[in-house]
């Protein structure tokens, strides 16, 4: 029997079209995927990571499963729910057949229709990548060099995520269908297992939720990219992902509920018609009142009004006759619900930094709030299908629509209806905003800003897409196609924009308002987004007259009877209204495109690439051009905030260092900015020989050429201007409140690499060669030049800044005076040292707090810090900061060269600190807002930054390094040591730790997703998670190792020999990472030098590890522990292939004990010497141990960092 | 007023020809429309309620143009469809209610005393309050005939009101169709004659699309008085039977078929007269046809 009722269900899945259809849509897909440039899955693959690595297969095959889901629900969802929509269930339950066979027969039949769907996958995958070559078009993989065929890569992932995630999907689709009886129930299901997806991704701003996090992913995706974060590329490239770790108790947990799901559906699904409902209805008593008689009744007479008012009153009706319906419905209270809980989950957890939250200030709730825009979409798709046929399904259309109902009410009822509902879920949230507010203990509520953003941003969001879903419900007139149509809608949305069509006339919905800055509130974005909203509001009234034209009344549905009907519907009213809103759209959109394509220049990610590659092929040939450097600067910067427009004007010394006269100039004008070049002369006279337009480039050809040593005043005028708005990106640095830029706006010397591309893979499909990130460090011209550039060593520096009334502009320098003049404000900024070549310009409306620092020589410096009012929070912080770095830096490195530190809050489009010349931009969105709830529990960012950024004063301001490989070793991996040693003398050392764990967790995946080559931190060329993260862990170790003092001495030593560098110096050049490494070299004894090679020279990773850690009590009260470990040890080449190495180091051996408040704490930490994998160290300690292992406190570098202790236990027999 | 229905044709997408040349004028008063099931009464009816489209031809209510007046026509019009379902979760009184306002009675009193007495009239005072999905097949067509009485219509259409109805819901719906004004153009459709022959003053016959006779229940009854002839036969001589005579219908009594017989005299002596009634105008109308 259920052999039979297998092959029925097989067979019946077999003959329907449906089967096929999600087959080709699944193939062509997966066949585009690989095959075209557009499309993408997963989108790991490129750079070092092969298309066709086994790593990219099997990611690619698990993301397919989340397409899956719609099928997934759609077969097996049905499998017993189609004989309740049919009404065959009577037939079918009075047969012979048992309740076993009919649902595993009914499951089964179905999952291997799944099954054999889901091979379209693998299928598409591997003729793709085998033919992908042949084709007509180019894949983007074409000029690549791919990994020979290996079936295995395509069938192992197939097997082991696709099949179980098929299984684990279809096992609850299956129940929800067989329990629930509707279909609804089904997609609430779908929704509920996507909410558990992002819910896992909530969880992980928290490294230590990490397993968590992967076991309750139902689709296995992150179980899978935190199974193989550490991955390098060359393991993605060559391994298979195997099933382990917590990959297999992700699969086990989630193959385990699916089956309890199943037994538990075959036992709750009764195999009777009708159910037992599950609350028994209290029965009624109704009060027995007078019997009427129905003959003696007379029907009174009601007015019976038409007309416009009639009307109004009418759709007002129906509204709130469909609000009440819907939200009733059970369903939509579960997706609502799911929602609310998504956003719950996600208020814990907000706007982390190395695991510390912020304020929840109302900005950030906001931004947390659009979390429920994904719901919000469901919503608004599914139920305005529902209430689009709400009548046909119910049958009640043709009383309906026999009413003196105008045709227009009963639509735009169903509009409001729906409009009802968004707005009380938008109500909920604000709400719920307030609330979490509140939980936090936090009581400033902006409730105007919740109405503001709500009632802008989410409501022409739900609008939108509420009337675009009326519409193609109206139009496809079949609920599911409507449904299938806003999910290729979607779809092709998305994939529009990779394909190049990206102008916001063309992408649904476009217009963001951003998000909000306490400091420019909404700023300029209001205007794009009123414009763009305004172009597809009347769009989609335009959409919402011919849905009332063309919607279905009556009982034919036929295009041509809507048609004919509808010419009858376009009254003069409706006429004139669709008319006025087509007019709306088209005088809208022709004013979107005179900004964006008139008065400013809109350019596809494609033409932007093309530029580029011109510029490199017409201009490269300058590159090593000599040109004289810059040695002056003293402008006049006139910053007009409220129209965002600046202008400056004023000169630069240009003066030839080199042995030979210059007598051409080229000057490179801002291109990128769009910078206006008013005008540009020098002294002297010269020609501008030759002008490259498009490029911003001029060559000018002095009339007397510029003999050696001789100097030249250059004097330009440069403007910008912002006209209307833009199409993509608009510029976030000048703005109304909070402008912040610096001096790559202004005219610059010669050839600017930074123009060309840089990505490989985007290289090869222009034909050009690849490119090395840096240059070489024995490259003369990389050592003449510091990071900031060729145009410069030092400057001299004077600027006049004049803003609007209310704002505070600050640069570089000591303030000189300060004026008022035609109601704008000016600001006289002088350097009196030279500085480099760096300068930033900001103005916004400031409040200052100010304190002073004392240097040990007894000059006193000023602090002082410009924010914005209301982020009060953390200026104490800072300026403590400030002074505890001012104090270490001092004393360990050499005296302070300024006078005065100013920190300046600008608005959070950018997410970073930066230290110019005694002054240091800040984000309001990193810092300002953190809150460190508990020292003990919390790391204080803030605190980390401002000494990161002070740091810089020294290295990067007073050690420039040269511009070759391995630069940001003395910059930015000073900075940070200079922060971790401030931090490490102001909290407890197991925050410390908690903060080299976040550095080693972002090294380790930052090397996996290494798109080049990954270098030792001594040739690093410009990658974050090596300068910084590993710069971290290997300052601080080394530290350890040699010791602070050592390290500092170095650094002393280093400083002596090389401050101010550059070729006017003593040492004719600027400095490179292994001239530090020398002066660390000179503090290393022999016996640790394999330090040096290992953390700054090579890429070596240790895997340490504690079997086993036994103790017992001895007679004097103390305690032998014996610790069993393992130890190992590897290299890695660029790209990760890593092979062992001989251990021979000395590793932190530990144990620690407990103290009073049950907090762990080091009862013992020694340096072992470590020659061989497996060791056993005996140790004596005074307390009782907890745990032990070899090093405990992660110094080394350590994939398994979590394995290094272990719980010690009594030993069973002596020791 | 008089609804006066010229020339209207329709075909649908599959090649039904729904309705060919229906010439009909229906003056006030009771109209039954008598067919077998698919002959095109629902389609006319629905053509007449404003929600189908005709090929071709006119419908005028006095000079009401039915197919391009719509919303004028829709505020006269009582409309029960031949099927028709509730929201299953909303109480009768909120939908009538609901309806009430659909139907251009704004004003709050009126509408609940209409919508009250209405309720009384259909005997569905008591259930007012249940969700209509609890309703028994009668309660929800009275509830039907409630819905259509709102506002006083001038033109009521009902559309197989009787089917699936039990005799005692039957009787009670047919008085409640009979109490109606005398000023109202009734529609009633059926195929059930006894419908027809209760309540009707003027009657059609129809099918396959086509108006096979029109006029008074005692005009058709007239023209083939005297003309019907019965007689019990065996089953295997049924056939036989069919290819000589006129057999307009059968049925079986006590297991051995009576058929009716269209003749101007008895056929061969062996047949009985009988009074024709309604049901052998219908079957001789449609066997001719």
């Amino acid at each position: 029997m259920l052999k039979e009722i297998i092959r029925f269900e097989f067979f019946y899945r077999k003959n329907r079209p449906a089967t096929y259809i999600y087959f080709g849509i699944l193939f062509l897909l997966c066949f585009a995927a690989v095959t075209s440039k557009y499309v993408t899955i997963g989108g790991i693959a490129g750079g070092q990571i092969k298309e066709n690595s086994p790593y990219n297969l099997a990611f690619m095959t698990i993301i397919m499963t989340f397409f899956f889901t719609f099928i997934a629900s759609a077969i097996m969802g049905v499998a017993v729910l189609r004989d309740f929509e049919h009404k065959t269930e009577s037939l079918m339950f009075s047969t012979t057949m048992s309740k076993f066979d009919y649902l595993i027969g009914r499951f089964l039949g179905s999952f291997i229709i799944m099954v054999l769907i889901y091979c379209s996958i693998w299928l598409a995958f591997m003729t793709g990548y085998s033919i992908g070559k042949f084709l007509p078009w180019d894949p983007s993989w074409k000029e690549k060099e791919m990994l020979a065929f290996d079936a295995w890569s395509y069938f192992q992932p197939f097997i082991v995520w696709g099949i179980s995630n098929l299984f684990i999907q279809g096992a609850i689709f299956f129940a929800a269908g067989a329990l629930s009886r509707s279909t609804i129930v089904i997609y609430t299901q779908g929704i509920i297992l996507f909410v558990l997806y992002q819910v896992s991704d909530t969880l992980l701003s928290d490294i230590d939720n990490k397993t968590l996090s992967a076991m309750l992913d139902p689709f296995g995706v992150r179980a899978f990219s935190i199974f193989t974060e550490y991955w390098t590329p060359a393991q993605k490239n060559s391994q298979i992902v195997p099933l382990g770790g917590v990959l297999l108790w992700n699969r086990l947990v989630w193959c385990g509920l699916a089956l309890l799901i199943l037994i538990g559906t075959y036992y709750s699904f009764s195999f009777n018609v009708v159910r037992n409902t599950l609350f028994k209805r209290k029965n009624k008593k109704e009060e027995n009142i007078e019997k009427i008689k129905p003959e003696l009744v007379k029907i009174p007479s009601a007015m019976q009004f038409s007309g416009f008012a009639t009307s109004l009153s009418q759709m007002w009706t129906q509204a709130r006759f469909y609000f009440r319906m819907v939200i009733r419905e059970v369903p939509f209270i579960a997706i609502a619900f799911v929602g609310v809980v998504q956003i719950i989950v996600d208020s814990f957890y907000f706007d982390k930094m190395y695991g510390t939250s912020s304020y929840p200030i109302t900005a950030n709730v906001i931004g947390m709030l659009d979390g429920f825009d994904m719901f919000f979409l469901i919503i608004i798709v599914f139920y305005s299908g529902e209430l689009i046929w709400k009548e046909r399904i119910s049958n009640i259309h043709l009383i309906i629509d026999a009413t003196p109902v105008k045709d227009w009410v009963n639509l735009s009822a169903k509009f409001i209806g729906m409009m009802l509902i968004n707005l009380s879920i938008m109500l909920l949230l604000i709400l719920m905003g307030v609330l979490v507010q509140a939980a936090h203990g936090y009581f400033n509520f902006e409730l105007s800003l919740y109405f503001k953003s709500m009632f802008t941003s989410t409501l022409s969001f739900v609008l939108l897409y509420t009337l675009l879903s009326f519409f193609v419900q109206v139009m496809s007139n079949n609920k599911f196609i409507g449904f299938a149509m806003m999910f290729v809608f979607f779809l092709v949305t998305f994939f529009l924009g990779a394909a190049g069509i990206q102008h916001p006339l063309f992408m649904f919905g476009s217009g963001r308002l951003g998000s909000y800055s306490d400091m420019n509130k909404f700023g300029h974005f209001v205007t794009s987004f009123s414009w763009l909203k305004l172009y597809w509001f009347s769009m989609v009234v335009v959409f919402f007259v011919l849905s009332v034209v063309l919607s279905v009344r009556g009982s034919e549905s036929l295009m041509k009877t809507r048609l004919k009907v509808g010419k009858l519907r376009l009254t003069k009213p409706v006429l004139t209204f669709g008319i006025f809103a087509l007019i709306s759209t088209l005088l809208t959109g022709c004013y979107v495109f005179y900004n964006t394509n008139k008065i400013n220049k809109y350019q596809t990610r494609e033409e932007a690439e093309k530029e580029q590659v011109t510029y490199e092929q017409l201009l490269k040939k300058f590159e090593k051009l000599p040109q004289p450097k810059i040695v002056d600067v003293n402008l006049k910067v006139e910053i007009y905030p409220s129209t965002r427009d600046f202008t400056a004007e004023g000169y630069y010394w240009l003066k030839n260092k080199t042995d030979q006269p210059i007598s051409d100039i080229h000057i490179q004008n801002d291109v990128e900015h769009k910078m206006k070049l008013d005008y540009l002369k020098f002294e002297g006279g010269a020609k501008a020989n030759r002008k490259y337009e498009k490029q911003g480039y001029i060559i000018h050809t002095l009339n007397k050429p510029l003999a050696s040593g001789d100097s030249v005043k250059m004097s330009f005028k440069t403007i910008f201007e912002t006209k209307g708005f833009v199409a993509g990106t608009s510029n976030t640095n000048v703005v109304y409140n909070g402008t912040f830029f610096n001096n790559t706006y202004f005219p610059s010397i010669g050839y600017n690499n930074g123009y060309e591309i840089g990505e490989d893979d985007t290289r090869r499909k222009y034909k050009l060669k690849e490119k090395e990130r840096m240059m070489e460090q024995n490259d003369p011209i990389g050592l003449s030049q510091s990071l900031f550039g060729d145009d410069a060593d030092y400057i001299r520096f004077e600027m006049v800044i004049g803003t609007e009334k209310d704002q505070t502009a600050i640069a570089p320098g000591y303030l000189q005076k300060s004026w008022e003049e035609k109601g704008r404000k000016y600001f006289h900024y002088k350097m009196d040292v030279p500085m480099c070549n760096f300068y930033s310009i900001v103005s916004a409306k400031y409040k200052v707090k100010k304190d002073k620092w004392v240097a040990p020589d007894g000059k006193p410096v000023s602090l002082e810090i410009y924010y914005n009012k209301g982020h009060e929070y953390n200026l104490d912080k800072m300026m403590s900061s400030m002074k505890s770095s001012f104090d270490y830096f001092s004393k360990n490195f050499s005296p302070y060269q300024y006078r005065q530190m100013r920190i300046m809050e600008f608005p959070k489009y950018a997410d970073f600190a930066q230290s110019f010349a005694n002054t240091v931009p800040f984000s309001e969105g990193i810092g300002f807002i953190q809150k460190i709830s508990d020292p003990d529990q919390d790391l204080d960012m803030p605190y980390y930054v401002t000494a990161h950024e002070l740091g810089h004063q020294w290295w990067g301001h007073q050690v420039a390094e040269a511009n070759v490989k391995g630069n940001a070793m003395l910059s930015e991996t000073q900075a940070q040591y200079s922060a971790l040693m401030v931090m490490k003398h102001a909290i407890k050392p197991a925050m410390m730790q908690k903060f080299l764990k976040y550095e080693l967790d972002r090294y380790l995946r930052g090397r996996s997703s290494e798109r080049k080559k990954e270098q030792p931190l001594n040739m690093v060329e410009g990658q974050g998670y090596i300068h910084y993260q590993k710069g971290s862990l290997a300052m601080f170790a080394l530290q350890d190792y040699i010791g602070e003092d050592k390290v500092n001495l170095a650094l002393r030593n280093f400083l002596k020999d090389w401050q101010y560098p550059g070729p006017d110096s003593k040492n004719k050049r600027y400095p490179t990472s292994n001239d530090l490494l020398g002066y660390f070299k000179a503090q290393t004894p022999d016996s640790l030098k394999n330090i040096i090679t290992d953390m700054f020279e090579t890429i070596t990773l240790f895997e340490n590890k504690t079997e086993k850690v036994e103790y017992k009590a001895l007679k004097n009260k103390t305690y032998e522990v014996k610790i069993t470990t393992s130890s190992e040890k590897f290299r890695a080449d660029s790209s990760g292939n890593e092979k062992p190495i001989a251990i021979n180091d000395w590793i932190d051996v530990g144990v620690y004990g407990e103290d009073i408040k049950g907090e762990p704490n080091l009862l013992y930490l020694q340096k072992h010497k470590v020659n061989k994998k497996a060791n056993t160290f005996t140790i004596i300690v005074k307390e009782k141990p907890k745990k032990a292992g070899i090093d405990p406190i992660n110094k080394l570098i350590d994939r398994h960092s979590d394995d290094n202790t272990k719980t010690a236990e009594v030993a069973e027999k002596g020791v | 007023m008089q609804l006066k229905i010229t020339d209207l044709n329709k075909t649908y997408g599959n090649g039904v020809h729904a309705l060919k040349d229906v010439n009909l004028t229906i003056n006030q008063g009771m109209f039954g429309l008598l067919g077998p099931n698919g002959a095109g009464k629902s389609s006319l009816m629905r053509t007449i309620a404003t929600l189908q489209e005709p090929d071709s031809g006119e419908i005028f209510l006095g000079d009401i143009n039915v197919l391009t007046q719509k919303d004028e026509i829709r505020k006269t019009l009582g409309y029960l469809p031949q099927e028709f379902g509730v929201y299953p979760k909303v109480s009768a009184i909120n939908l009538l209610n609901h309806i009430a306002v659909l139907k251009g009675i704004t004003n709050a009193t009126e509408r609940k005393n209409i919508v009250e007495a209405l309720l009384q009239k259909t005997n569905l005072w008591e259930a007012r309050k249940k969700n209509l999905g609890g309703y028994s097949g009668g309660m929800k067509q009275r509830f039907g005939i409630a819905q259509a009485l709102l506002a006083h219509p001038k033109l009521i259409i009902v559309d197989e009101p009787t089917a699936g109805l039990d005799p005692a819901e039957r009787n009670r719906f047919l008085n409640l169709l009979s109490e109606l004004g005398e000023n109202t153009v009734v529609i009633l459709s059926t195929h059930i004659v006894e419908d027809v022959k209760e309540l009707c003053s003027d009657m059609a016959v129809f099918n396959k699309g086509e108006v096979l006779f029109k006029g008074s229940p005692d005009e058709a009854l007239s023209g083939i008085a005297g003309k019907v002839w019965t007689k019990r036969i065996r089953k295997d001589e049924l056939n036989e039977y069919k290819a000589n005579f006129k057999v307009i219908s059968e049925k079986l009594i006590g297991g051995n078929p009576v058929i009716n017989v269209l003749a101007d005299q008895n056929p061969d002596g062996t047949f009985s007269p009988i009074d024709a009634d309604l049901e052998d105008v219908y079957f001789s109308k449609i066997f001719l046809q």
